[in-house]
């Protein structure tokens, strides 16, 4: 499948009509057949009605918009006006429907963009593998016996295949740059706040963002213009810097190759207390997650995916001071990095320690040690998240060997200068999309 | 970029070069028709400051931090309030047991505006908000700008030292310290990257004209008889009066910051800059303000000060940079870890775990535990 702007510029001239490029993209979500238990809805007939409004548009001279025509899937937590938004889970499966479109899908549909699928995710966004009691265990498109990674692996592993040319997850502690990395394509954390969280079911309010996935720059940069307005200004000169410490001790040596590649000469910083700082965001997130769903596991802790429940129910047990010592330490640290960081303008980083780990066998080598890879894959994004961040996963090139991505991490606001570096490096040939063998090819 | 020196017990070198000039000004001060020479020279010293630290003053760098407003309103009214009420409350306590004019000097340099460099330098050793340092610092020396001379004429009238704002101070402020400033401040866009970039060559010119302006301040001085007038137990009170004086304002600050749950970055920018009381800031404006003949003694208050704020800060700063945060000092809030004090938590929430669940959130209770321990651990590497 094209990429998102190709589809969009055939779209405009009138090479291809937007019901013409829904077809294609309906017919391969349908020869898919479930293989890689990604996708959890589709949404055909509200998908029609959309597209035929582009090509409406188009007949009538009207602007139908940088993404018109472009199909595209969200996470199974975005509100989609008349279906009941199920989080992932069973719980809510016959939720009454949304009354309106989650923020983001809104802005998606005044760009043209056309909603066609939901996707698969670890109950609740609880986890970085999108094990799912419900739906099953998304499977990576690279290696099938492989996880996806998660939460968003739905999301992440219909584009890597060539499915869709986008969609849309969310990150709390690393569930778009998990599975962006497992599976080769680029994925964007934003600045903590930046994007639209209206219309998205929470999980962690404190570090809940929502994110795009996309198999180019290209793509990624017109997401961004679409969801923000696009008013943000790259910096000329790029400061680079490597992250060291336990980001290089639990890094696969591509990684580190591949930051030695991409700027020799950057100084080596080492984040200060950053097992404390992950240790923090776990407990903040066990706390919140805990809370949010503290009434549901009252009412019904059964109905919940075995999986979550247990860590949803210790997560509502912590001790509210608890709670408030992590966030004490969180405004501090917060402060800390940023005036450690203040020189820089990018650091390179893994996102994740490994590649995607077996489906038979969940568990990745953490500091010399096995550890659940559901519990553990954030190792390098959860610190991140913790001060808000703005992070970029970008796949290494790496044509016959399973995924790895780095993160490109900015300062809060960042994120053009995140993208204007990122484009250098696939320019360059450092970074880009690795397709599966037995991607889609379909016509779209 | 904030430079970071070490914490240094030692007087600070222009301290030393103060002395140095005092010394020079009791032995040899200027006589006859060498004064208005010397005194035009430092009315043009204190217009060239003035010029500088207009120049110096980053707007960006105060909007950058403005975001943080409750601190920097909690900065400005330890500077412009705490300090001057306890200026106040000491001149009152101290009235006839020291010189008056003393007095005058330790109430003046409560009315002061908060240093720049030595503020944010301290918060950048102690692992402080440096950005909201920033920030405070130079909106305390902005506002200073204007409130300080309007205190002096207000707070000197109430304690009646004689002195009000009168026209003619009015007309010494704007031409001496207001027009320089905002000629600096305006020149920025086409200077400021200059000045930023020749620190290190501007600081000797900066140094220099604070000297100067020392140095004509106490030949009028001695001239009228300073060290007549001045003994070494009125030197030994003011030290002991500015020991208490920061000892007070730092200890309010530190409740203030606890009360209103501040997190530790910025309890420190509040400690640092809501304690500091600028010496570059203080001597020309002195030069400005007094007359002449009483700038050297109203000045030599806050010589003193500024040395007891760099050995307390110093000493602070290092602590705070040795303990990088509280948790060592903060209470483990225990987990409930067995079958019964997990039931009993779950009770105490409305909840019931199902028999099926408990072994599972057990593990994942000592999962949390373990996530506790490296929060509140001293070395979690």
């Amino acid at each position: 499948m094209k990429q998102a702007v190709e589809i969009a510029a055939c779209v405009r001239s009138g090479q291809m009509s937007a019901m013409a490029v829904l077809d294609a993209c309906l017919a391969g979500l349908a020869a898919e057949g479930g293989r890689l238990v990604a996708v959890t809805g589709i949404l055909a007939d509200r998908a029609r009605m959309e597209a035929a409004a582009i090509d409406a548009a188009i007949a009538s001279g009207r602007d139908p918009g940088p993404l018109a025509g472009v199909p595209y899937g969200v996470k199974d937590l975005f509100d989609i006006q008349g279906q009941p938004t199920t989080a992932g889970s069973a719980l809510y499966a016959h939720a009454p429907p949304a009354i309106a479109d989650a923020e983001a899908i809104v802005r998606l549909r005044g760009a043209g963009a056309v909603l066609v699928a939901t996707l698969n995710m670890d109950e609740f966004a609880y986890g970085f593998a999108t094990i799912n009691a419900r739906h099953g265990t998304t499977r990576n498109p690279h290696d099938l016996n492989r996880l996806a990674g998660g939460s968003s692996g739905g999301s992440a592993a219909i584009v890597a295949a060539q499915y869709l040319p986008f969609s849309l997850g969310s990150d709390t502690n690393g569930s778009v740059r998990v599975p962006a990395s497992l599976t080769g394509i680029y994925g964007l954390k934003p600045t903590h706040g930046t994007l639209p969280m209206g219309g998205v079911f929470p999980f962690a309010h404190s570090f809940d963002d929502v994110g795009p996935f996309t198999r180019s720059i290209a793509d990624m940069q017109c997401l961004w213009d679409v969801l923000t307005g696009g008013h943000d200004v790259p910096r000329d000169q790029i400061r680079v810097a490597q992250l060291g410490g336990r980001f290089r001790a639990n890094a696969d040596e591509d990684q580190i190759a591949a930051m030695q590649a991409i700027a020799p000469d950057a100084p080596l910083i080492d984040l200060p207390d950053i097992a404390r700082a992950r240790s923090a965001a776990f407990l903040i997130t066990a706390a919140e997650g805990g809370a949010l769903h503290r009434e549901a596991l009252g009412r019904d802790a059964m109905a919940f995916d075995p999986a979550t429940r247990d860590r949803l129910l210790a997560g509502a047990l912590l001790p509210q001071n608890l709670y408030e010592a992590a966030q004490a330490f969180r405004a501090d640290y917060r402060q800390r990095i940023t005036a450690l960081i203040a020189d820089h303008d990018v650091l390179l980083a893994p996102a994740t320690p490994c590649v995607a780990p077996l489906i038979a066998d969940p568990r990745i080598l953490i500091d010399g040690a096995l550890s659940p890879a559901r519990a553990d894959l954030g190792i390098h994004t959860q610190p991140i998240s913790f001060i808000g961040l703005p992070s970029l996963s970008v796949p290494l090139r790496r044509p016959g060997r399973l995924p790895l991505g780095l993160q490109l991490i900015g300062k809060a606001g960042s994120e053009a200068t995140l993208l204007r570096f990122a484009a250098m490096l696939e320019d360059k040939g450092l970074t880009g999309v690795t397709s599966p063998t037995d991607a889609y090819q379909g016509d779209a | 970029m904030v430079r970071v020196s070490k914490p240094s017990f030692l007087p600070d070198f222009l301290l030393l070069c103060l002395i140095a000039t005092v010394a020079c000004a009791s032995l040899f001060p200027a006589r006859g028709v060498a004064v208005p020479w010397v005194e035009a020279t430092a009315d043009m010293a204190i217009a060239l400051l003035f010029f500088l630290h207009g120049a110096k003053l980053s707007r960006a760098a105060i909007l950058q931090g403005a975001g943080n407003w409750r601190l920097h309103l909690y900065v400005l009214a330890s500077t412009y309030i705490l300090f001057p009420a306890i200026g106040l409350a000491m001149v009152a306590l101290f009235r006839g047991v020291a010189d008056g004019l003393l007095l005058t000097g330790l109430l003046y340099l409560t009315l002061l505006p908060s240093t720049v460099q030595s503020s944010i330098a301290f918060t950048a050793i102690a692992g402080g908000n440096v950005a909201a340092a920033v920030c405070s610092a130079s909106l305390s020396n902005l506002v200073g700008l204007l409130l300080t001379p309007l205190l002096v004429g207000l707070f000197m009238a109430l304690d009646g030292g004689g002195e009000t704002l009168s026209w003619r101070s009015v007309q010494v402020i704007a031409l001496q310290l207001l027009v320089p400033f905002l000629a600096g401040h305006m020149l920025r866009p086409w200077i400021g990257s200059f000045i930023d970039r020749h620190k290190r060559v501007l600081m000797p010119i900066d140094r220099g004209a604070i000297l100067l302006v020392v140095y004509s301040a106490f030949s009028a001085a001695v001239v009228g008889g300073i060290w007549s007038q001045v003994g070494i137990p009125d030197l030994l009170l003011l030290l002991l009066l500015s020991i208490v004086m920061l000892l007070i304002v730092m200890g309010a600050n530190l409740g203030l910051a606890r009360l209103v749950g501040l997190p530790r970055a910025d309890r420190i920018v509040l400690l640092f800059c809501g304690s500091k009381k600028s010496l570059v800031a203080g001597v020309p404006m002195a030069g400005a303000l007094f007359p002449a003949a009483q700038v050297g003694v109203i000045i030599l208050p806050l010589m003193i000060f500024h040395q007891i704020q760099l050995f307390l800060c110093a000493a602070l700063a290092g602590w705070f940079a040795r303990h990088p945060d509280d948790a060592p000092t903060m209470q483990r809030p225990p987990l409930p870890r067995s079958v019964p004090e997990i039931e009993s938590a779950a009770d105490k929430c409305g909840l019931t775990i199902p028999q099926a669940c408990m072994a599972g959130v057990t593990a994942n209770l000592a999962l949390l535990d373990r996530h506790a321990d490296t929060l509140f651990a001293t070395d979690p590497s």
